[in-house]
């Protein structure tokens, strides 16, 4: 088994947390969500997993992002 | 013809003008150098640097703000900072210049010395992009204090009156304009900034506390009374000395442990 | 564990570095041996508009511990002074002196650890460091006690004692 660093686990924590929230929204625009998903994570699939201070970035503008966008107020994502 | 007709007509402005000519000193630049912080959102995987800009003295108004917004207008419409009013008012362009946390728009640029400028964001906060730092967890810490009149009183029908004197204890506490330089240059802030509240927040409790239409004041201190939020003050004193508006944070925790002293 | 404690994508202050705007021992500070407690994103605890929520109310960590703190300083100043003035000290007074003197040093040091060692960050750490202290100042206090009912003058004595061999 892999064992992940912690900021591995906090990363996949992230994407485990928005893929939920995309599990709350409508049936009919979830696949729209998890494609969103998909793609802002894998923008950023290139950067070395030492590269520190980018990936604590990354995660903290995503965790930022996440929280707006889980609001039920928000059905769909283009 | 028509060409013919043309050129005769410039020929003799030229003539004209040139009777009028005098000798014209030669222009002299007055360069500076302007080293500002940059970093994108947009390409995280690149390390912030520092952006030399030379700037003409002679055509940059007499500001940092000024020279700024030149970088900005003519040179690198990229580089992102926050102003609003220019005059000090707002609070929006604070940032760490020549090592200093000040505003941008009231500190001057001295077009003489020729030695170069350093622009940083405020030190020790998140940054957004170039020159912005993430303000949320100040912000947060402001809203904890509960910075608004509370009173058990029912509301008076006109004003809410204060004698001459209860008001004199207000000045200069009222006029923080909230621009975080104070907070931002305090090293305890720098090292416990998730518990300890700052100067420039703990400044505002206590213009609630001392205010004499407020009722709130036990409470307010009991919010303080712990290790960290107010005590890790260690009267290093940096946010009185940094103050673009001339206040003194370092007095008003002061005088909030001083109150506090024997309860 | 720096950059854990936020201090990734942030400037470093302009006047300590000069040329260079980011440390390069970035991936050092992480290498050490110390685990730390993850920190929220940012900082924030919460959505950006909650407000930040201050710890329960702790008279003895807050004010009492503070006004203390300043009570012994202050009583410390005339029992310090007072032996070099004089040059003689007696024991109960000596005693006392020391001990105010090590709950100084005590008080201090509780304050350096509260700054740079947080539980919010190094967790058992710093309860670990705590106790260090702890332990170091009780046996502080019976090396106080074992000069105290040996030499005659206490602290002082020993100091004394050192001087003059000093100056021979």
């Amino acid at each position: 088994m892999v064992r992940f660093s912690g900021l591995q686990k906090e990363v996949l924590s992230l994407y485990r947390d928005c893929l939920r929230a995309a599990f709350q929204k409508p049936i009919d625009r979830r696949q729209h969500w998890i494609n969103y998903i998909h793609s802002e994570f894998n923008k950023s699939r290139n950067i070395p997993r030492r590269d520190f201070s980018t990936v604590e970035y990354l995660i903290r503008t995503g965790k930022r992002r996440y929280e707006m966008y889980k609001s039920p107020d928000i059905k769909d994502v283009l | 013809m028509l060409s013919i007709k043309s050129g005769l007509r410039t020929g003799l402005s030229k003539v004209i003008l040139r009777t009028f000519a005098t000798d014209a000193p030669a222009y002299e630049p007055n360069y500076k150098n302007f080293k500002v912080y940059r970093w994108s959102p947009d390409h995280p995987e690149e390390k912030p640097h520092m952006q030399d800009f030379n700037l003409d003295m002679n055509e940059t108004g007499p500001m940092m703000l000024d020279a700024l917004l030149k970088i900005k207008n003519e040179v690198d419409p990229t580089l992102t900072l926050r102003r609003s009013c220019r005059e000090g008012i707002c609070g929006s362009c604070a940032m760490n210049i020549d090592g200093r946390n000040t505003l941008a728009c009231i500190t001057k640029i001295n077009k003489t010395d020729g030695k170069e400028v350093k622009i940083y964001p405020l030190p020790h906060m998140y940054v957004v992009r170039d020159l912005v730092p993430d303000l949320t967890l100040f912000y947060q810490q402001y809203k904890s204090i509960q910075p608004y009149l509370q009173t058990s009183k029912p509301p008076p029908e006109k004003e809410n009156l204060q004698t001459i004197e209860d008001r004199k204890k207000l000045d200069g506490l009222y006029e923080c304009i909230l621009c975080a330089c104070c907070s931002t240059s305090c090293p305890s802030y720098w090292w416990n900034q998730q518990e300890y509240l700052g100067p420039a927040v703990l400044m505002q409790a206590y213009r609630w506390m001392i205010d004499s239409r407020d009722d709130a004041t036990e409470a307010r201190k009991q919010m303080l009374q712990n290790s960290m939020s107010l005590y890790r003050c260690h009267t290093i004193m940096n946010c009185s000395r940094t103050c673009p508006k001339g206040l003194n944070p370092g007095r008003a925790v002061a005088a909030i442990k001083k109150s506090m002293a024997f309860e | 564990m720096l950059t854990r404690l936020g201090l990734s994508v942030r400037p470093a202050l302009a006047p300590v570095l000069r040329s260079t705007i980011r440390p390069t021992s970035q991936i050092a500070y992480r290498s050490l041996f110390i685990k730390t407690i993850p920190q929220p994103p940012g900082n924030i605890i919460g959505t950006v508009n909650d407000a930040y929520a201050t710890p329960p109310p702790k008279v003895f960590a807050g004010s009492r511990h503070w006004t203390f703190e300043r009570l012994v300083t202050i009583g410390l100043t005339p029992l310090v002074v007072a032996p070099f003035i004089t040059g003689t000290s007696s024991a109960p007074i000596d005693a006392v002196m020391s001990s105010l003197l090590l709950y100084h040093c005590f008080a201090g040091f509780e304050n350096c650890i509260a700054d740079y060692i947080p539980a919010r960050v190094f967790g058992v750490w710093h309860s670990a460091a705590l106790g260090l202290l702890f332990f170091g100042t009780v046996i502080a206090g019976y090396g106080i006690y074992v000069i105290e009912t040996t030499n005659n003058e206490g602290l002082f004595g020993l100091f004394k004692k050192i001087w003059t061999k000093q100056k021979n």
